[in-house]
């Protein structure tokens, strides 16, 4: 009879620990998230991996941006996007690009994966939004396991290896740019 | 700690605001504000703020366009500062109250200090008429053959958001809005262009003073003369007029006490060092923006309070 208890009840049990864990995601988290002591601007300048993203936040002039108070959530495209965006925007002549480039992408607060996946737990028809300073809207959606972010024009990517949290906010690398080029109108 | 300052009246801070309301009628102003503080203390910090706050961009940031802020103004503002600095870190509740004058104006209170001023137009601190070097030109500001030129920016699109009814071309530091033929009908410095560390300050670009909160949260003490322009804070060489840095980016939405928090802000996104105090619960959501976290009732997404954070 006790066997048959606990194999009843062990399904149950690992279904309340999986909503345990799902409320306490996020913004319903216990503790607040621990941020490195680096800052947005010295994490993007030192991970390989976003070093374009980098170099575009220097060309930019941005640096002291993420360097200061915040706190910003930069969406950091890896440098594979940005080659194959096929646009060199760390050149000294594109820093007025590499500037709108990098506000498309950046979003007030501090937005961690937990928030974002607690969010899109929460929203009754499975998206969430949030503001860039490009005054753009960025849209979460779930596809499958993985979250993708979805600009106005269109402009797609996912969010792809690890969060890292920086003292003045949050570094989500993604896998795409969030801005779509289109060839010059007339 | 929290120091809750709840609206009462605001014919303080409208005595105190003509020298504001004066300098911003030089450019496109806006108009006086009120409000004035009266401190309460609750347990729990839950009061909430009455009255109508507005506190906006800078896109829609638009400007408030003060060109040359009277030199009082700016002298109040570091007074209010020296006086800040070194205080604990506090919470404010910020009493908010925003009143129009003209369609389009708003200016926004906190106690007895003007924090910020916006239009809330949608073309965003265009400067109408000719850019520098096309002033003197025939057929408007632009020939045809610099319209062409100017209509085959390879990266137009990185500033499709700004407008959806308008046509933008991005040339040499300035983005130049066009009609449907191609006609010039303003023009704006750019972030990373014509406002990029090292270049001087476009002579014909009004700017806003930054708010003395701003100056506040986000630490701009160090003897530059800091300006808020198209959704930035730029730090100025006060003797040069040159651009030594990019200090902040902020959204400049509104977000008004008693009205619907704007769209966008549907993740929880509070600071970390916030985040035991601001907690989502079943009454209330926090949300940041701009130096500020915001209450919101889930429910009907009403702002119920504006929330300082200083250090």
């Amino acid at each position: 009879m006790n066997t048959l208890m606990r194999r009843a009840l062990t399904p149950l049990a690992v279904l309340l620990l999986a909503a345990c864990g799902a409320e306490n995601s996020g913004a319903d988290s216990a503790g607040p998230p621990e941020p490195s002591s680096r800052t947005l601007a010295a994490t993007l300048t030192a991970e390989d991996a976003l070093g374009t993203s980098g170099a575009v936040m220097n060309n930019a002039g941005l640096a002291d941006v993420l360097a200061g108070v915040g706190p910003y959530t930069v969406f950091a495209p890896g440098n594979a996007a940005f080659t194959a965006a096929g646009a060199d925007f760390a050149d000294a002549a594109m820093k007025a690009q590499a500037a709108a480039l990098m506000r498309a992408h950046i979003v007030p607060g501090v937005l961690t994966r937990g928030d974002i996946e607690a969010a899109l737990t929460k929203a009754a028809d499975g998206k969430v939004q949030m503001r860039t300073m490009a005054d753009g809207l960025l849209t979460f959606t779930r596809e499958g396991t993985a979250v993708v972010v979805t600009a106005e024009d269109g402009a797609q990517a996912r969010l792809t290896g690890d969060e890292m949290l920086a003292q003045n906010g949050v570094v989500q690398p993604v896998d795409g740019l969030l801005v779509k080029a289109t060839a010059p109108a007339d | 700690m929290h120091k809750i300052i709840p609206t009462a009246a605001a014919l303080a801070l409208a005595l105190s605001l003509p020298q504001v309301a004066a300098a911003q009628d030089q450019g496109r102003g806006h108009d006086k504000d009120r409000g004035h503080k009266e401190k309460s203390r609750h347990d729990n910090g839950e009061r909430h703020a009455e009255g109508n706050g507005n506190r906006d961009r800078g896109p829609d940031r638009a400007d408030g366009r003060i060109r040359n802020p009277a030199p009082a103004v700016r002298e109040a503002m570091r007074d209010q500062m020296a006086r800040r600095s070194g205080a604990e870190r506090e919470d404010r509740r910020d009493d908010r109250r925003a009143s129009r004058e003209n369609e389009g104006r708003v200016a926004l209170s906190v106690g007895d200090t003007p924090v910020a001023f916006f239009r809330l137009e949608p073309n965003r601190g265009l400067i109408d008429g000719c850019p520098p070097g096309l002033a003197r030109r025939d057929n408007g500001c632009l020939p045809p053959g610099q319209a062409k030129k100017i209509a085959q920016s390879r990266y137009d699109y990185l500033w499709r958001s700004r407008d959806t009814d308008s046509r933008y071309r991005y040339e040499d530091g300035y983005l130049y809005r066009m009609d449907g033929r191609g006609s010039l009908l303003g023009y704006l410095p750019v972030l990373g262009g014509a406002l990029a560390p090292g270049a001087v300050w476009p002579t014909q670009y009004s700017y806003q003073p930054v708010p003395e909160y701003f100056s506040s949260y986000y630490r701009l003490n160090d003897g530059m003369d800091y300006r808020y322009a198209d959704g930035a804070l730029f730090g100025l060489d006060p003797r040069t007029q040159q651009i030594g840095q990019i200090a902040a980016l902020l959204t400049g939405q509104s977000w008004n006490v008693g009205q619907a928090m704007p769209a966008g802000y549907d993740v929880y996104n509070v600071p970390y060092q916030y985040r035991d105090r601001y907690v989502d619960t079943a009454q209330s959501q926090y949300r940041y923006s701009d130096g500020y976290v915001y209450q919101v009732d889930p429910t009907t997404r009403l702002v119920q309070a504006a929330i300082q954070l200083l250090t």
